[in-house]
């Protein structure tokens, strides 16, 4: 069942409810995530002992699906490209815990993984990432979600200073009801603190994401 | 009192202020006021000394973040900040307290970023 769980894992192609915004720290920080797509609720949290990789819980409830994930989560940053203006990153992360059917899911408690990349190039001005990930558990079946996103920022602000990003996701689900979903969104950032709102123009759902480096 | 006696008294008590003014001057000229804090000025003004770190890659808040916590939780520095407009970390050394290059070049890489040039003015 666990070669079950990988090969299913590896096989689906994902995204969506993945923090896209240094899910690796700096070596002993910590970060609070707590994220609500058109599909999905999450919280995460982690610690990075090491500047390539970090570590830590990850609670998930797929509404859509009505099964609840709780696991641990590492991600390994691959590779990172600098320039003087730029930032690129490429991150692989996998998952493993137990999920249940909850609310009108009968499906019992059984082991759940899931496996995903994400990759991104930022400048100060402009944001584009690209993230894939597979979910595959025991009694709750398979699932399989991709996203992209575009960013700009409409001026440039140095450290401390509230940054604002208008950015659009574009997201591809092909178990849902309606495949692909665009959710045009507003980032801030300051200092240890990023909030995002959006709204997904395909659901007619919010998007909350939250972020604090501790 | 002297004239020679009046003339000797006001040259010693201005040449410690006319030694120091060019030092902190040119420090000053040199930084932008984001590269250069209350604390780290304060740190400056205790004896400290300024190192300034040229650094690849940092385009956001959590980037300056992750630097100046990784070098603010050391012993050996007062104070430090990031200026993402000159691409500089910037901090403050204790008095009679060093940290060489290479260190500062690891601390940059556990903090997930890339040194591309190390500066001390004191020393220039």
């Amino acid at each position: 069942m666990r070669a079950y769980i990988f090969a299913g894992a590896l096989l689906a192609l994902a995204s969506g409810g993945i923090a896209d915004a240094r899910p690796v720290s700096y070596e002993g920080g910590r970060t609070l995530i707590v994220e609500h797509d058109r599909d999905m609720s999450a919280i995460w949290a982690h610690y990075t002992p090491h500047h390539r990789y970090s570590i830590g819980y990850r609670g998930e409830w797929h509404r859509e699906d009505d099964h609840v994930f709780h696991g641990v989560q590492a991600t390994w940053l691959a590779n990172r490209w600098f320039g003087e203006d730029y930032q690129a990153n490429l991150y692989l992360f996998g998952a493993a815990g137990i999920a249940s059917g909850v609310d009108d899911n009968p499906a019992g408690t059984g082991a759940a993984g899931s496996l995903g990349l994400m990759a991104d190039w930022e400048t100060r001005r402009w944001f584009v990432s690209y993230m894939a990930r597979g979910f595959a558990g025991e009694t709750v079946g398979e699932k399989a979600m991709q996203s992209a996103r575009l960013g700009v920022a409409p001026y440039v602000a140095n450290y401390g200073a509230l940054h604002t990003w208008l950015m659009v996701q574009v997201e591809h689900n092909p178990q849902a009801e309606t495949p692909v979903g665009v959710t045009p969104l507003v980032r801030f950032f300051q200092g240890p603190l990023m909030a995002e709102f959006g709204w997904s123009v395909t659901d007619d759902k919010p998007f909350l994401q939250f972020q604090y480096r501790f | 009192m002297s004239i020679r006696q009046i003339t000797l008294a006001f040259a010693l008590a201005v040449t410690p202020a006319l030694s120091a003014a060019p030092h902190a001057l040119a420090q000053e000229t040199a930084l932008s006021e984001s590269q250069i804090t209350p604390a780290m000025r304060s740190a400056l003004d205790e004896g400290g000394s300024l190192v300034i770190v040229d650094v690849l890659g940092a385009v956001c808040d959590f980037c300056a973040l992750a630097m100046t916590r990784t070098f603010e939780r050391r012993a050996e520095v007062a104070a430090a900040t990031v200026d993402l407009d000159a691409k500089t970390l910037t901090f403050v050394v204790h008095e009679d307290q060093t940290l060489d290059d290479a260190t500062i070049t690891d601390l940059i890489r556990r903090a997930g970023y890339q040194a591309n040039g190390i500066t001390r003015p004191e020393a220039l």
